[in-house]
C-alpha cells in the first residue's frame, strides 16, 4: 500500500493556481456543441442545392427556421450576420409551431419536439426544407441531418432519401465524412 | 497545520471562481463563431467541443423528484467508480464503509443492510435477494461508456414494482453507435493503485454495431483511526460486449453481456471472490410517434465468497469460523407497451415474470436454511397520463406483483403536473410502495443449527411498506440558471424490528414491529456562469422518526434501521480554460451519522471533503486528467461504529492517459 505524501497535495494544488492565471492572460475556450452547430447550420446553405421553386421570389431572404427551444441564443445570428447566397440575404426565425412554418429554407428541429417529430415531418412533406436536428435517432426518423456528438466531436448523419424526397442536393463534401443513414422512415 | 490547509485550500478555491467568472464573461462568443466559418467541413468536424451539459428531454415536465447525471458530468467529475459516481446525485446519501464497501440510500434508511432502493444497468436489476440490498463492488462499467445516470428519490413501485421503496437509479449505457472506435484509458496513483480500461467499437454493416471492453483496476487498503492499514485492498477483472442492430426504420436490437471476478482482502484477515456474468437482450419496435413496444430478456448469475468469523459472545463461542459462499441466478422477461388513446390518454402497460435460483452453503456462525431457494415473481402495471388541460396533467398507475412470500402486492400511484409556463413546472404526488420480504428476513439463522440460534428470521415476516406524500417544483429561470426543489412526507409501516421470544428469551427474531414517519427537502440547481464555466449547488434536509408500534417491542429501540445525515451541502465547479484544459472541484458536507445498528451506539463526525480534476487534452486523442480525492483531511471516517477497528477514508491522488481513435 502506497501512502500519499504532503507533497503530492501539494504538487496537484499548484498545478490548479498555474492553470489558472494561466487562463487570465490567455483567454480563450474549447468552442461549445451549440456553436459548432450554429456553423454548420450556416455552412449547410452552402452545401445543399434548393430548387429554384424553394423561394416565392429572388430577393427573399434564406431562412434557417428553429422549431421547439432554442439552443443556440445569439450564436446562430451570430453565425449568419451580413452572409448571403445567391442573393438571398440569411436571416434567422423562430417559429413557434410547424404551422407557422412559411418562407423557410433549413428548418432546425430542437430535441424538445422529439415526441412530435413525426407529425412535424408529415406537415413538411414534399416542401423543400432541409431538415436538421440534435434529437436522437432523428436522422433514422427521417430528418435529413442529424448533429451527434461522439468524443466530444460533432459528427453528421445523413438520411440521404429522405433528402433527394424533398428535391434537395447535398454535396459530396457534406456526405463523404458524414454517416449515411439508409433507414427511411416516411410513415403513413 | 492541517486545519491552515484545510482554509487556504477552499479561500483558494473561492478566489480562482471568482478570478474565472471575470475572465469568462468577457468572453467573445462572434469571435469564437467567426473562427469557425473559416474551417472546412472536414475540420469543423474535427474541432473538439465542450457540451452543456445534456439533460433528457422535457426534465421540468417531470412529474418526480428526478436528478441525472451526465457522462460529462462524470467524466469531469474523476470518479473511478460507481458509488463515487453517485456522489454526483444530491437526492442520494453515500458513504464509503471501506475500501470495497458502500452504504447508498435516498430519503434515509441507509444502514450495514440498506433495503429501500432499486438499482438496474440497462433495465437488468442488480440486487441481492440475500437482504434486498446491492453489492455495490460488483457492479461496475467503463464510466466512460456509461450515457446517463437518472436517479429518483421517491417511491417508483408503480412502474418499476417491489424494492422501489425509497428510490430508483437507472444506469444507462451508450449505444454500440455512439461508442465507435478505440478508448484506452490507463493510470495509477496512490488510490486506486493501478487501473486500465479499453473498449473498441466497430461496424458489422451501416445498422449493426458493436463495442467490447475490458477493465481492470487494483485498489489498496483504508486506513484505521491510528494510520495502521485496514487490510482491505481489492482488484477486480471485467469485460463484455454490446450490439445494436436497427433492423428496420421501426426495430431495434440490442444484445449485451458482462462478466467480471475480482478478490477482496477483509479486516478480519479472510478474503472474499466475487464473480458473475450476465446476458441481455432487448428489442423494440417503434409503431408511431405515440406507440411502441418493448421486449426484454436476461439471465444474470452472481457468486460470492465470504468468510464469515466465528461467533462469540461474552468470550463464549456459539459457533466456529467458516465461509459462505451464495450462487444466484436469475430469469427475467419483461414486455412494455406504450400506446394513445383518444387525444387525451398516454397509456403505458406492461408484464414481467422473473425467476430466481438461490444456493447458499452455509457458515457455522451464519446461514440461509433452506440453502436452496426457488423464487417466482409475476408482474402487471399500467399507467395512464391523461391531458386534462394543455398544461395540467394526471398521471395514475399500479403495480400488481404476486410473490413467494407475501402473495399479492398493490403499488398505486397517482401524480398531478401543472406546467405553469414553459419555464415552470409544479407537480404533486401521492404513491404505495412496498418492501417485500427477503431471504435475511424469513430464512436468517445466527448461527446455524445445531449451534444454539441467538438470531433468525421470523417466518410470518411481511412486507414493509411506504405511504409517500410529495411535492415538487422546477424552474428553468433564464437559460443559464435551473433549480429543482422537492418536498416528501412519507409514512411507513412494518418496517423491521428485532424481538424476542416469549418466555424463553432466545431467539432474538425479525418481526414488523416499527413505524413511523420521515420528511425532508431535496434542493438542486446550475448555473451556466458563462460558456465556460458551470457552477451547482445542492441541499439535502432529511428527519427521521421511527418508533416502535405499539404492542410489539424491539431490542433497539427503532434505531437499527437508519443511519442518515440530517443534512448534505455539495457545491460543484466545472471551468474551462486555456482552450485545452478543465479544471473541476466539488466540495461536500455531510451531518453528523447516528450510526445503531450494532452492539455500539456512536456517531460518524460531521465532515467537509473536496475533489478536484484537472484534465489537460494535449491533442485530440490524447488527454492527461489529474485527480485529487478527499482533499482535506488526511484520513476521515464515512461511516462505522466509534471503535480503533472502523476503515477510515484516505486523502488520495492519481493520473490517468485517456486515448481516443
Amino acid at each position: 500500500m502506497e501512502v500519499l505524501t504532503r507533497a503530492k497535495c501539494l504538487a496537484v494544488a499548484a498545478a490548479l493556481v498555474f492553470a489558472v492565471s494561466g487562463q487570465l492572460l490567455l483567454a480563450a475556450d474549447a468552442p461549445t456543441e451549440n456553436q459548432v452547430q450554429a456553423v454548420f447550420l450556416f455552412n449547410f446553405s452552402r452545401f445543399v442545392e434548393w430548387p429554384t421553386q424553394a423561394f416565392a421570389a429572388p430577393n427573399d431572404p434564406f431562412v434557417i427556421g428553429i422549431v421547439g427551444n432554442d439552443p443556440f441564443g445569439a450564436r446562430l445570428d451570430q453565425a449568419v450576420r451580413n452572409e448571403q447566397i445567391n442573393g438571398h440575404r440569411l436571416t434567422v426565425r423562430r417559429f413557434r409551431s410547424i404551422a407557422d412554418v412559411d418562407n423557410c429554407q433549413i428548418l432546425f428541429i430542437d430535441r424538445s419536439e422529439t415526441g412530435r417529430l413525426g407529425q412535424i415531418l408529415s406537415a413538411l412533406d414534399h416542401r423543400s426544407i432541409l431538415t436538421v436536428s440534435q434529437a436522437d435517432g432523428a436522422a433514422q426518423q427521417g430528418v435529413m441531418i442529424q448533429f451527434a456528438t461522439e468524443d466530444s466531436r460533432i459528427r453528421l448523419r445523413i438520411n440521404v432519401e429522405s433528402a433527394r424526397a424533398a428535391g434537395l442536393t447535398i454535396s459530396s463534401k457534406l456526405l463523404r465524412p458524414a454517416e449515411i443513414v439508409g433507414a427511411q422512415a416516411k410513415e403513413q | 497545520m492541517a486545519e491552515l490547509i484545510r482554509r487556504g485550500w477552499v479561500a483558494g478555491t473561492l478566489i480562482l471562481w471568482a478570478c474565472a467568472a471575470h475572465a469568462g464573461a468577457a468572453e467573445d462568443s462572434a469571435q469564437t463563431i467567426g473562427e469557425l466559418k473559416q474551417l472546412n467541413v472536414e475540420d469543423l468536424m474535427n474541432v473538439q467541443v465542450t457540451s452543456v451539459a445534456r439533460r433528457p428531454e422535457k426534465l421540468i415536465e417531470t412529474a418526480s423528484a428526478i436528478q441525472v447525471i451526465t457522462q460529462e458530468d462524470i467524466r469531469r467529475s474523476g470518479a473511478t467508480s460507481i458509488p463515487e459516481v453517485l456522489r454526483l446525485a444530491d437526492n442520494l446519501q453515500v458513504a464509503q464503509k471501506n475500501s470495497h464497501d458502500w452504504a447508498i440510500s435516498a430519503r434515509g434508511f441507509n444502514t450495514a443492510l440498506a433495503n429501500k432502493l432499486l438499482v438496474m444497468i440497462d433495465g437488468r436489476t442488480v440486487y441481492t435477494p440475500l437482504y434486498s440490498g446491492v453489492f455495490w463492488d460488483a457492479q461496475d462499467y467503463v464510466l466512460a461508456d456509461i450515457d446517463r445516470i437518472e436517479v429518483i428519490s421517491g417511491p417508483g413501485g408503480a412502474l418499476w414494482g417491489a424494492n422501489a421503496v425509497n428510490g430508483v437509479i437507472n444506469i444507462i449505457t451508450k449505444s454500440a453507435q455512439d461508442t465507435q472506435g478505440l478508448y484506452a484509458q490507463l493510470g495509477g496513483g496512490s488510490r486506486p493503485q493501478d487501473f486500465a480500461d479499453v473498449r473498441y467499437g466497430g461496424a458489422f454493416d451501416s445498422d449493426t454495431h458493436f463495442r467490447v471492453y475490458g477493465k481492470y483496476f487494483d485498489r489498496g487498503s483504508e486506513v484505521l483511526a491510528d494510520g495502521g492499514s485496514t487490510s482491505d485492498a481489492w482488484s477486480q477483472g471485467r469485460g463484455g460486449f454490446r450490439i445494436d442492430s436497427t433492423a428496420s426504420a421501426r426495430d431495434k436490437l440490442t444484445l449485451q453481456g458482462d462478466f467480471y471476478q475480482g478478490s477482496e482482502n477483509d479486516q478480519t484477515g479472510g478474503s472474499s471472490d466475487s464473480s458473475g456474468a450476465n446476458v441481455l437482450g432487448r428489442w423494440s419496435r417503434r409503431i408511431s410517434d405515440e406507440s411502441d413496444l418493448g421486449l426484454q430478456t436476461y439471465i444474470d448469475q452472481t457468486h460470492v465468497t465470504d468468510p464469515v468469523a466465528p461467533l462469540i459472545v461474552n468470550g463464549l463461542e456459539f459457533a466456529g469460523p467458516g465461509t459462505l459462499h451464495d450462487a444466484l441466478t436469475t430469469f427475467d422477461v419483461d414486455f412494455q407497451h406504450r400506446l394513445r388513446i383518444g387525444a387525451a390518454n398516454n397509456v403505458v402497460w406492461g408484464l414481467g415474470f422473473r425467476y430466481s435460483h438461490d444456493v447458499v452453503s452455509n457458515a457455522p456462525a451464519l446461514a440461509f436454511l433452506p440453502p436452496t431457494l426457488d423464487r417466482d415473481l409475476y408482474s402487471i402495471f399500467g399507467q395512464d397520463e391523461i391531458a386534462l388541460r394543455p398544461n395540467l396533467s394526471l398521471t395514475l398507475g399500479t403495480k400488481l406483483e404476486r410473490n413467494d412470500y407475501t402473495g399479492y402486492e398493490v403499488e398505486p400511484d397517482i401524480r398531478l403536473s401543472w406546467i405553469m409556463d414553459p419555464r415552470q413546472a409544479l407537480w404533486g404526488a401521492i404513491s404505495r410502495a412496498v418492501r417485500t420480504p427477503s431471504r435475511i428476513d424469513q430464512d436468517f439463522k445466527e448461527a446455524a443449527p445445531p449451534n444454539f440460534v441467538l438470531l433468525e428470521g421470523g417466518s410470518d415476516f411481511k412486507s414493509e411498506s411506504v405511504l409517500a406524500y410529495e411535492l415538487g417544483y422546477r424552474v428553468q429561470i433564464d437559460s443559464r440558471l435551473s433549480a429543482s426543489l422537492s418536498s416528501f412526507f412519507n409514512h411507513y409501516d412494518d418496517i423491521r424490528s428485532t424481538t424476542f421470544t416469549p418466555t424463553t428469551l432466545l431467539p432474538f427474531f425479525f418481526a414488523n414491529g416499527l413505524e413511523g414517519d420521515t420528511y425532508g427537502l431535496e434542493f438542486s440547481s446550475n448555473y451556466q456562469v458563462s460558456e465556460i464555466w458551470s457552477l451547482h449547488a445542492g441541499y439535502t434536509l432529511l428527519k427521521e422518526h421511527l418508533h416502535v408500534k405499539p404492542g410489539q417491542s424491539d431490542l433497539n429501540d427503532a434505531l437499527n434501521e437508519t443511519a442518515d445525515p440530517e443534512h448534505q451541502f455539495s457545491f460543484r465547479s466545472s471551468l474551462n480554460v486555456l482552450r485545452h484544459a478543465e479544471i473541476d472541484a466539488a466540495l461536500r458536507w455531510v451531518d453528523t451519522l447516528h450510526n445503531n445498528s450494532g452492539a455500539v451506539v456512536g456517531t460518524v463526525p460531521s465532515y467537509f471533503e473536496l475533489d478536484t480534476h484537472l484534465s489537460w487534452h494535449a491533442s485530440d486523442r490524447l488527454e492527461f486528467t489529474l485527480v485529487g480525492q478527499n482533499l482535506l483531511h488526511n484520513r476521515h471516517a464515512e461511516y462505522g461504529f466509534p471503535d480503533p477497528t472502523r476503515p477510515e477514508i484516505e486523502r488520495s491522488a492519481y493520473g490517468k492517459f485517456t486515448w481516443r481513435y
